[in-house]
Parts: C-alpha cells; structure tokens; sequence
C-alpha cells in the first residue's frame, strides 16, 4: 500500500516535472509570462487604493489587509493552475475522450488527468502572493501559515474544478458552466467577504467554497485560532474526497468517443 | 466594403446558433455586477452622499454599462485567434485571399461582438432595473448618442486587440501585452469614473482608450450632456482612425517577419 502511494506520488512528480520543463522550453516566454502576471495582478491594487482613499475600511479589512487577501487570492489560484491546470480543462478532455490514453495507465486516472500540463503564468500567481506577505510584514510563522493555506486553498480550488469537470461525465455542454463555476471563485476571492450579507455568504462557505479556500484562512493569518485552522483543514480534506468521489462515480458512465487525435 | 458585410453576415448567422452559450456567460457577468453592489452600497453608507460628482445608483450603472461594453468586446478570444492565426502560420492562408486580414479579423468579430452586446445590454438593463430601478433624471434623447458611442467603442476596442494579437509577429505570445492592457481598461475604465482619479492620471485617462472604450458611453449613460457628448464622440472618431492606421502599420511591419514552414 505504502509502495503505490509512493510510486503514485513519484509519477505525479514526474508529470508536473516535464510539464514545467515543457513549459520552459521557450525561456523568453516563460519569463515573460511570469513578469507580466505579477504586474498584472500588481495593477488590480490601484483599485483597492481608490477605494480606500474613500474609506479606512472596507468589509473589516485595512489596505494590509486587503493586499494579504489578494495575495492569498492569487497564490490559491496559482498553485492549483501551476501543478493541476488541466483539472480546469477536466470537461474537454471527458467529452474529447481524451480520458482513454489515462485509463489505460497502471496509475490513479484522476492524478494523472489533471497533472498533465502545467500553467506559466500561475508561476507569477505563487510569487505575487508571496510578495504581499512581504509587504504586509514577513515573519517565519505568517510564512508557514501562508504556505499552509495557499496549499489547501490550491486543493479546494482544484477539487471544485474536479466536481465541475466530472459534470460532463452527466450531462453535456457541461464545459461552460465548469467555466463560469471556476470563475465564480476568482471573484469572490478577491473581494472582502465583510461586504457581502446573508444568504451569498452562506453560499460562499458552502456550495461555492471561497469561504473555506481563502476567507477563513485569512482570518487565521490575520489572528491565529486553532478551531478555525483544524476547520480549513478538515474541510480542505472533505473537498477533496467529494471530488474524488464524484469523479469515480462518474468515470463509471465514461463511454470514450469516435474522436481521433494524437496525443502529443 | 461589401465583402466584409457578407463576412459579418455569414458570422452573425454562424454565432446565432450559439445564443444559449453566451447566455451562460451571463453568470459571470451577473456576479461581478452583484460584487459591485455590494461593495458600494458598502462604501456609499449613506446613499444620498455623492463621491466625486456620482451617487449610489449612478456608480453601479456606469459598471453595468462598462462591463456590457467589456463583455461584447470579448477581447481575450479575438487576441487568442490573431495570435494562434500568427504562431500556426494560418495568418498564411488569410494573406492571398481578396481582402484584408485586419478587414476580416474586424468584421468577423464584430458580428460576435454586436450580437453579444445585444444579449448583454437585455441583461444588464434587466438587471440594473431589478436591482437600483431608472436612474434620477434619465434623459431618453441619450439613448441613440449612448448607442453610437457604444458600437465605436467596441470597434475601437476591437482594433486595439488586433493591435496587440499582431505583436505575436515580434512574440511568441501577445497575451501577456492583452493582460495589461485589459488590466489598464478593467481598473481605469470599468470600475470607476476618471473623476475618480488625482490630479495628472486623470489627465492622462482623459487621452487615454480608457476615455473613448468605456468611460464614454457610460458617462453619456448615466449622467449625459450634448457638451461631453460632443467631445466624446469627437476623441472616438480620432482615435477610430488612428487605430485603424496602427492596425495597418503594425500589419505590414509584422508580415515582413512572417516565415511559415510547410507541414
């Protein structure tokens, strides 16, 4: 048991390895991809600066705290773009029957389906996030907890697009609701959950899980509190065993296509 | 000019066939407008204040406006095609045809672009409507100058985008140059009003496509007058111009570049 966790691992690595290594093939656009995400996300603060010339304080949040939100917002988006980008493309690659060349591998078909290719631009997500740690003041222990939630967030984000994804197994033109649905968490992440009242707020720490990728967590680095810490982490767990779930349930109905493409 | 009204025409029919896709698309769209409420019915805590010249209701409608205009131009796809077209060498087989590439890229996508900016204005009128009602002191001569300002700053927007997809001539990829300038676009123009802004970015903004693209037909929108009508259309006139000319210069700079292997 212990041997196929660590084979399966070891082949995950290996996929997002090339896939990085693909990816860089073409330095110049890989940096370039890089640089240009990280100002392009920078650009996003003048918003935040506008607002805040109107008021001290939006949603609960001061202007520190706003920017560790983003940079939370970002580092979730890029880490699970980074290492699990075709979880986001999961629909396409059910309805193309693309799903075949993966069943017939003697490994997990959900880990090897969605750490097939890898994003250079979320690179510039992870360090964006990173930056806003420094800026909102570095300590060792924020580091640790940014890095923590940026990895559960990433998880959660990446088990909502598996749950979205599998819907092609169900139904068809499946492909734009998974879209719209991954979207859904991008924008909300980036607003103050503090603006929003009632029953959207239920929604977001529930059916939509920005709540849980990335509100609670800022509370925690806001102010530590172990009960909500555990919650993220158990949640986080939860998440990713429904997708899992999903997925297995749905792959049952999985029929391929007529469709033939090379698998480059 | 014909050839190209035939190209938008066969494009329009084409993309009628997709209506309930774009309707889908409505759920972003309807998100960021309720993001927006929310977040200035929060900062307008009282909603009779006004913050540099606007109230509550005419800030969430000059969003609705400018994400109806963001949303028809559908610019990260346009950017997308010109650059693929570019890095496939497909560009080649646009390039011996009886018309011009940038001809073709504007008409194409404008069928795209006007159909989705019917369904969108439906939508977003609906849901300005449902949300905030009519605003104070609408003035219905607007309505056919708010029309004419929108349909060029969408073409204006359109030729822009051509712009940046051709820079894949030079680049492998134009994306990252689309990402700051939707980026620029997005934060000066859809979010708030140049009056927003101090002293020399607002007078950079007022000569800048954030002016003609969005800020326009939105400020003619919520708060119009035939003097900023006059010096809105006027700034979208010359910069339709200039950037058909950019478009044209880039173009024949670029296919110089161009070296497309067989295969």
């Amino acid at each position: 048991m212990l041997m196929a966790v660590k084979n399966q691992a070891r082949c995950t690595f290996l996929a997002i390895k090339y896939g990085i290594v693909k990816e860089m093939l073409n330095r110049v656009s890989f940096i370039t991809n890089i640089t240009f995400m990280i100002l392009n996300n920078a650009s996003m603060l003048i918003q935040w600066i506008v607002l805040y010339s109107l008021k001290d304080n939006i949603g609960g949040y001061t202007f520190k705290e706003i920017m560790l939100l983003w940079g939370l917002a970002a580092s979730t988006y890029g880490f699970s773009h980074a290492f699990f980008y075709s979880s986001f493309k999961l629909s396409d690659t059910i309805n193309k029957g693309k799903l075949d060349a993966f069943i017939v591998q003697p490994k997990n078909v959900l880990l090897n389906a969605i750490t097939t290719h890898v994003s250079s631009s979320a690179f510039g997500d992870l360090i964006f996030g990173y930056l806003m740690v420094f800026i909102y003041g570095f300590s060792f222990k924020l580091f640790f907890l940014f890095t923590f939630f940026t990895i559960t967030g990433g998880l959660i984000i990446v088990a909502f697009a598996i749950i979205l994804g599998s819907l092609a197994f169900f139904m068809d033109s499946s492909e734009l609701i998974a879209d719209n649905g991954n979207n859904l968490i991008v924008h909300f992440a980036t607003y103050p959950d503090g603006i929003f009242k009632g029953f959207v707020k239920l929604i977001l720490f529930t059916i939509v899980p920005v709540g849980i990728a990335n509100y609670i967590p800022l509370q925690v680095l806001i102010n530590f509190d172990i009960v909500k810490f555990l919650i993220v982490l158990s949640l986080t767990i939860f998440f990713i065993s429904l997708a899992c779930l999903i997925f297995k349930l749905g792959l049952k109905k999985y029929s391929s296509t007529n469709l033939m493409s090379a698998r480059i | 000019m014909r050839k190209y009204f035939y190209i938008f025409k066969s494009n329009l029919i084409a993309n009628l066939q997709y209506v309930s896709n774009i309707m889908i698309g409505f759920i972003t769209y309807f998100v960021i407008i309720f993001i927006f409420t929310n977040l200035w019915e929060y900062i307008y805590s009282n909603p009779d204040k006004l913050i540099n010249g606007y109230g509550l209701e005419q800030m969430i409608w000059y969003v609705i406006v400018t994400e109806i205009l963001w949303y028809a131009t559908g610019g990260r796809k346009l950017c997308n095609k010109i650059s693929n077209d570019v890095k496939s060498g497909n560009i080649a087989y646009n390039m011996n045809k009886p018309y011009s590439y940038i001809g073709y890229s504007l008409s194409s996508h404008m069928s795209e672009a006007i159909l989705r900016g019917v369904l969108y204005t439906i939508a977003g009128m609906v849901m300005g409507l449902v949300l905030l009602g009519p605003i104070k002191d609408f003035n219905l001569i607007s309505i056919p100058f708010v029309l004419i300002s929108s349909l060029l700053a969408v073409l204006i927007n359109i030729l822009l985008v051509i712009c940046i997809g051709l820079t894949a001539f030079w680049v492998e990829d134009s994306g990252p140059f689309y990402w700051i300038y939707s980026k620029v676009i997005l934060v000066f123009g859809t979010m708030f009003p140049i009056e927003y802004f101090p002293g020399i970015i607002k007078i950079i903004l007022n000569y800048s496509p954030v002016y003609v693209t969005t800020y326009g037909p939105a400020k003619l929108f919520i708060d119009f007058s035939f003097e900023s009508c006059l010096s809105i259309l006027v700034a979208q006139i010359i910069y339709l111009i200039l950037s058909v000319l950019l478009a044209s210069f880039i173009y024949r700079k670029g296919v110089r570049q161009l070296n497309v292997n067989g295969g």
